[in-house]
């Protein structure tokens, strides 16, 4: 299998819609959108599921809806009661994919479409298109929504890095055009747009 | 004309606007709305009643004036009173034959008597006249002119959160809202004025006392960065969990607060007395808006009724600001608590007339203007006395009591009481974290309302989780501000109770008489409160006529249902933004590049067709066909739903769920599923593959993805079965290779041994396509040898692209669901939904083969069994009609006729070329579904065409394209 055949669910409207180079600094300090669908990714949900990934090394959230970094770049979000999702640590990846799932242990194949926002307008964007009060979420709580937004089930991280306060989005990749484009034209009125990942996430 | 400049008017004289009214131009100022800048440019008459065509003024001033209502290009029915004036504007008055000035339309004042309340109910008794009623009516009502082409209005909505919400910005909202954030809470004040203060800032009555409160809470509000102010923006109704839509010109807030002090005032209410509407003729609060925000002169001579301290402060203004006053006229023996008040005007050589009324305003020539106000004693029953002198003046103010604004208090679920201390409605029980202060609380004096307003916040506060609960109810008011009866009939009538309607005092006598004596059955009646102010000016007199006219008290009259919205949104503000999620395959752009032409499926978007560049739709479906018949087709499957089970107990899932068996499905084997209700009905297909003991991958339909997921969810969870299960819908991308060079093609792609023997037809293998994992189940929906290629959505495109090159040599076609659908029907397959509806069991559609009634559960069964033990009331049967027909040929759901009545319908219907006829589905009385038979369909124009019942399949019936052998 080679990972060069992959492609991301919102990579056409992306290239479509990317800000200038040479702007994309401004507009995601403003308000930027950024499409991270590739990264690695897998999931995994059933009553087996926290003692399974206790086996496997790989630390498990303490309260539901929460989240934890895993090495550098990853992270494991729980979902709910006994649905994890983790990304980002191809190490981690790897292992959890490829070990044979236990009793309980129902393995979820994770093609989302994965978006991260951030910037100063942030906020606004979310209020337009979601009712969860983000801004009152306590950050040191590494908090994990599951929620509607504009119509489509997404799972929303809040990540405070050196760059600022990130959103990772994710959704059903079927619907990841739709979600972006929509994002995308919220975005660029309230002047930011599509950037590349780096300039939000460092 | 306007006035001197003063501190705290709202307009900005440096900067004038010039617009036009009805054709005319004319001056204002930024800051003014349409109908200040038209009284400041001495224009009196603004618009046209909605029955009579009246001429109407200036009346309320607040959002309340609905007689002038104006156009302006596509924007229609823009309230003159509050809309802003903006450069440019070329305004007409709505409703309107003719113009403003010479419109024909008040010609019907002068057929009042023969439009009395209740007519149009009355016109339409005669059904023989109907049509001519109703073109009447429709010809001279509706407000405005819609313009069909006017573009769509982008306003995006917005979510908000605050801890209390505060509904008004006058005197006692920004009271409790300083008051809430004192406590520490976040605070949202909302007001529908363009600035923040409310009544502080034009009830002066001119004492520099009140000034200085207006002025002081303005600051302290402003320096406080709890506090936040949304001007120009009203709550526009009240719904659970203090939700509530707050709108502005530009959008709607959905405000969710952790508690409401509704502090939204009250309307002043109009007297009712002979011509009360006549330009000229408005409510004091009105005059002070137009002085104190508009530096407009409301006239040039007043005399003011009224029953109030409220009233007499309206006439220091006016003599403040240059306008004499002829004289106040009060309703009351005593003057209370604004006996101070009195005494100030009477030494400004100002007549006071106590115990008196206002029977009539005289009109000036014309009709269109006041010449004088016709006074006279009260008597004690308040009928005028005989002896009436006139009062010359060109203005009456009126200052005779307030009605609550307590809608959204109502919406919330408030119980309200009379109070008869203050002549209104007041809150008796509220809400869960609602709070009321100020006049709608029944309290009206100002110290007392900034009072009410800071224990409401306090309250408020404390209720979101803030601070303690401070203060408590204030003491009653000393006396009403509010009269029991400004109401002076008069024999030649109009003397006006609604102006939104026309409605006269003698219009509500009438429908009492008629029997509309029950509060909501007058409202519809006589269309009281349901013009487009929605009775805020006449609802509350309209009770008192009718309590007093049924002998009830007002609180036994009760008032009408208040609903949301509290006042008239914009149709492009609730729309919004406008979200329409849609689901794409991952090979959407494949598809476009291909020239697809595109159909709903749900919230997907599929092929129908592939576009072929001077070919006619029809010939293009056809020819996807054929390849799939004689070569290879490729078609996009990936909008099935995709589901896995897992775990010890998934076999045992399933056989509860599908009627057939999968306790016995050997693991790389499939098989076609259908599922039931609980009433034996087909709900769903799709079919099972077994990819290891404890675990299985099974498809649904295209529609039902979410609802069979959120069942199975549910049933599962209920059942408490060792077993999970994942919906892989959107995870996999999927698509069909079909036809018979499949086998092929697929070959050049996988080392996996394609072989009949070791991949035999229904077997599900995991392997790898162009080094994609990929699931390959040998199906055959199409009745080609095909395979369904199942892979993660991420390879979706990789894996198009590569059978897409594979197949070239082979002539590989893309085809769509039409094509498909063709396929399906020369093999007889049956589509959930469109061979089946609501009703039909697996029995009447041929699939008791697919039903396993000697299992010991499953969904649907104890149904099944009741319906397997009567005869069938209708059977899904082929057709087929006779090779080179060239008539008109059936349509799906026309009707299968036998003896006249109605015996089946039609399900399918497609010309096939390999059959070369037209072949179809229909549902019979199964007496008629004997192969051979013939039956005849009704078609659309009602020719009747004859068929012949076919066996099904019609296409490869003994199965022999599955086979290696073909």
């Amino acid at each position: 299998m080679s990972q060069a055949l992959a492609s991301s669910p919102v990579a056409e409207i992306v290239a479509e819609l990317l800000t200038d180079a040479v702007r994309q600094a401004e507009a995601a300090a403003v308000l930027g959108i950024a499409d991270v669908s590739l990264e690695v990714r897998c999931g995994c949900k059933g009553p087996g599921t926290v003692a399974w990934l206790d086996s496997l090394d790989v630390p498990v959230p303490e309260k539901f809806n929460s989240w934890l970094p895993l090495g550098e770049r990853g992270r494991i979000a729980r979902l709910g009661m006994t649905e994890f999702l983790i990304e980002g640590d191809a190490a981690v990846v790897e292992r959890l994919t490829t070990t044979p799932r236990a009793a309980g242990v129902y393995p979820v194949q994770r093609e989302d479409a994965a978006l991260m926002l951030g910037g100063a307008r942030v906020n606004e964007l979310l209020r337009q298109t979601c009712n969860v009060n983000f801004a009152a979420l306590n950050l040191a709580d590494r908090p994990v929504v599951l929620t509607s937004l504009i119509g489509v089930g997404v799972t929303v991280l809040l990540e405070q890095t050196a760059q600022g306060l990130i959103y990772r989005i994710w959704c059903d990749g079927s619907y990841g055009r739709y979600v972006f484009e929509t994002l995308h034209d919220i975005a660029h009125e309230l002047g930011g747009g599509t950037v590349s990942p780096q300039h939000l996430y460092a | 004309m306007r006035l001197p400049a003063t501190s705290g008017e709202w307009i900005d004289r440096s900067a004038p606007i010039e617009f036009k009214f009805e054709g005319r131009s004319y001056t204002g100022y930024t800051g003014d709305t349409v109908s200040s800048a038209l009284w400041g440019a001495d224009v009196r008459v603004l618009g046209r009643s909605f029955k009579y065509h009246r001429p109407r003024g200036v009346l309320s001033l607040a959002n309340h004036d609905t007689n002038a209502l104006h156009q302006w290009g596509d924007q229609l029915n823009l309230r003159a009173d509050v809309v802003p004036l903006q450069a440019g504007m070329d305004l007409t008055a709505v409703n309107t034959f003719g113009g403003l000035d010479g419109d024909k339309g008040r010609v019907l004042g002068r057929f009042a008597r023969f439009l009395p309340v209740g007519f149009y109910y009355k016109a339409f008794h005669t059904k023989g006249l109907f049509p001519m009623w109703e073109r009447m009516f429709r010809a001279m009502t509706g407000l405005g002119k819609v313009d069909l082409d006017s573009p769509r209005r982008s306003t995006p909505k917005a979510y908000d959160f605050c801890d209390v919400l505060v509904i008004g910005a006058g005197p006692s909202g920004l009271s409790a809202a300083l008051s809430a954030a004192a406590q520490g809470a976040s605070v949202v004040v909302v007001d529908e004025n363009a600035r923040a203060g409310g009544s502080a800032g034009y009830q002066i009555g001119n004492d520099p006392a009140r000034a200085e409160i207006h002025a002081r809470l303005l600051a302290q509000v402003s320096a406080n960065p709890l506090i936040r102010v949304l001007t120009s923006t009203y709550a526009a109704g009240y719904y659970k969990d203090h939700w509530l839509p707050l709108v502005s010109a530009e959008r709607m807030l959905k405000m969710r607060a952790g508690s409401v002090v509704v502090a939204s005032g009250g309307f002043e209410q109009p007297a009712v007395f002979r011509y009360n509407d006549l330009p000229g003729v408005m409510l004091a609060s009105a005059a002070q808006r137009l002085m104190h925000r508009y530096g407009v002169k409301p006239m040039q001579r007043a005399v003011v009724l009224t029953a109030n301290a409220d009233g007499y402060r309206a006439a220091l203004d006016l003599l403040a600001r240059g306008v004499a006053v002829a004289a106040v006229v009060d309703l009351r023996a005593r003057a209370g608590t604004a006996a101070t008040l009195v005494q100030q005007l009477r030494d400004a050589k100002v007549e006071v007339l106590m115990s008196s009324c206002i029977v009539e305003a005289v009109p000036g020539t014309g009709g269109a203007s006041v010449a004088a106000a016709r006074v006279g004693a009260v008597q004690a029953d308040g009928s005028p006395a005989a002896d009436l002198r006139d009062i010359a003046c060109d203005g009456i103010l009126m200052s005779v009591g307030w009605a609550p604004a307590a809608n959204l208090l109502y919406q919330a679920g408030t119980k309200m009481r009379f109070e008869r201390a203050v002549e209104q409605f007041v809150p008796d029980v509220l809400p869960d974290g609602v709070f009321a202060c100020g006049r709608v609380n029944g309290v009206h004096e100002l110290s007392r309302r900034m009072a009410d307003g800071t224990r409401a916040g306090s309250h408020a506060a404390a209720a979101a989780g803030f601070g303690e609960a401070v203060g408590s109810a204030l003491a009653p008011e000393v006396e009403s501000p509010s009269h029991p009866w400004p109401i002076v009939a008069h024999p030649e009538g109009k003397n006006f109770v609604d102006f939104d309607e026309d409605l006269q005092l003698k219009d509500f006598h009438n429908a009492v008489q008629e029997g509309f004596d029950n509060i909501e059955l007058l409202k519809r009646y006589s269309t009281v409160g349901m013009g487009p102010s929605q009775g805020k000016h006449s609802n509350m007199n309209g009770l008192r006529i009718l309590a007093r006219l049924s002998g009830k008290e007002p609180q036994q009259v009760g008032t009408t249902t208040a609903r949301p919205f509290y006042h008239p949104v914009p149709m492009a503000v609730l729309a919004g933004r406008g979200f329409n999620p849609e689901r794409r395959t991952p090979l959407h752009s494949r598809h476009e590049a291909l020239g697809a032409k595109w159909m709903p499926a749900g919230v997907w978007q599929r092929p129908e067709f592939y576009q072929l560049a001077g070919k006619v739709r029809l010939d293009c479906i056809r020819e996807e066909v054929a390849a799939v018949r004689g070569g290879v087709g490729l078609i996009d499957v990936g909008t099935l739903g995709k589901l896995e089970v897992i775990g010890p107990q998934a076999a045992e899932f399933l056989e509860r769920v599908y009627t057939s068996n999968y306790a016995n499905l050997k693991v790389g084997m499939t098989r076609y599923a259908v599922m039931c209700d609980e009433a034996g009905v087909v709900i769903d297909d799709g079919v099972v593959a077994r990819l290891a003991e404890d675990h299985f991958y099974f498809t649904t339909t295209t529609s039902g993805a979410a609802t069979i997921y959120r069942e199975l969810s549910r049933l599962n969870t209920m059942w408490g079965l060792d077993c999970g299960i994942v919906n892989h819908t959107g995870a996999f991308a999927a698509m069909n290779l079909a036809g018979p060079r499949s086998r092929e093609v697929l070959a050049t792609l996988t080392a996996t041994d394609l072989s009949a023997a070791a991949f035999p037809y229904l077997a599900v293998r995991e392997c790898t396509v162009a080094d994609i994992p990929a699931r390959l189940m040998r199906v055959g929906f199409v009745g080609e040898w095909g395979y369904e290629i199942h892979v993660p959505a991420r390879f979706g495109g990789a894996l198009w692209d590569a059978l897409m090159a594979a197949g070239a040599a082979h002539g590989i076609r893309p085809f769509g669901v039409e094509a498909q659908r063709l396929l399906r029907l020369e093999k007889g397959h049956i589509i959930i939904g469109q061979d089946t509806d609501g009703l039909t069991s697996p029995l009447e559609v041929g699939m008791g083969w697919a039903v396993k009634m000697n299992k010991p559960f499953f969904v649907g069964q104890r149904s099944l069994k009741a319906i397997a033990s009567k005869k069938l009331k209708q059977q899904l049967a082929g057709f087929t009609l006779p090779p080179g027909y060239s008539g008109d040929v059936p349509l799906e759901c026309n009707l299968v006729i036998a003896d006249g009545d109605i015996a089946g319908r039609v399900t399918s219907i497609a010309w096939s070329a390999t059959l070369g006829r037209h072949i179809g589905l229909a549902f019979l009385r199964p007496d008629l579904a004997t192969v051979g038979n013939k039956v005849s369909i009704r078609l659309t124009d009602g020719a009747m065409v004859e068929v012949e019942v076919s066996p099904t399949p019609f296409h490869d019936p003994e199965n022999l394209k599955q086979k290696e052998a073909v």
